[in-house]
């Protein structure tokens, strides 16, 4: 399941996952953060919290995210994740490009 | 002692069959409480990306079953696949990392991180994968 929470500032958007991130919902989440862009919104994070799994399918996702959003002038965060989403990260050598935040607030507020 | 069945699980070859195995996964953990949760992630892991890539890619158009077993042996995780779908073109000891911002191409070489063994053969009309993770929990 993906929520997308715009209740932040003007032009940052927190998307939530909930459950798995896979090639069923992967589609999902990339059209998700291009219409977060396309309101303005190019300060994405990505609340992981309750992503309980993440496959290669939606990490292309995560990366298609980030990619486009840094072509829009802004850039995706990724934060809270749990340990599956850690160990996919640095089995894919990932965690070198998408740092982790360890909060929301974090991701939203950091450098 | 007879020989362990394993779980099984016979599904459709489509994306949406994908939450069928994540269930498998659990049946399976569930079963077998001792088998550590390092061992569990790796071999989730690697049981979803060939699943994955079995149903993104063997279609051909065509509509088929595929099937998995598991087995928690005293050693070791095991999985095997089988599907009708199309040959897999793949040489595994080739598969490397792709770029870190590529957006696909990145299933194999995850689920070879995760397992110390991964094979595919095709079988006459069937596609044959074959996994296994020796436990650390042991």
């Amino acid at each position: 399941m993906i929520d997308l929470d715009t209740d932040v500032d003007t032009d940052a958007a927190v998307i939530r996952l909930r459950g798995r991130l896979t090639m069923v919902n992967a589609a999902a989440l990339r059209s998700t953060v291009t219409d977060a862009l396309e309101a303005g919104r190019t300060r994405i994070v990505l609340d992981l919290s309750d992503c309980e799994f993440i496959d290669s399918s939606g990490l292309g996702a995560v990366i298609g995210g980030l990619k486009t959003a840094r072509q829009a002038g802004g850039d995706l965060r990724i934060a809270a994740l749990t340990a599956q989403v850690s160990t996919v990260l640095q089995l894919t050598n990932l965690d070198r490009v998408l740092r982790p935040y360890d909060s929301v607030a974090g991701a939203l507020h950091g450098s | 002692m007879a020989a362990d069945p394993g779980i099984s699980l016979t599904a459709l070859a489509d994306p949406a069959s994908l939450d069928q195995v994540h269930t498998l996964l659990e049946a399976v953990w569930g079963a077998h409480e001792d088998v550590g949760p390092t061992d569990r992630t790796s071999f989730a892991i690697a049981v979803s990306e060939i699943a994955g890539n079995i149903v993104e890619h063997g279609g051909g158009g065509q509509a088929h079953d595929f099937s998995v077993r598991i087995r928690v042996r005293p050693q070791q995780l095991e999985a095997e696949f089988e599907d009708p779908g199309q040959r897999v073109d793949v040489d595994l000891a080739a598969v490397q990392m792709p770029d870190a911002l590529a957006e696909s191409g990145r299933g194999l070489a995850l689920a070879l991180r995760c397992v110390d063994h991964l094979e595919y053969r095709r079988d006459g009309e069937l596609n044959h994968w074959r996994m296994i993770r020796r436990r650390t929990d042991v």
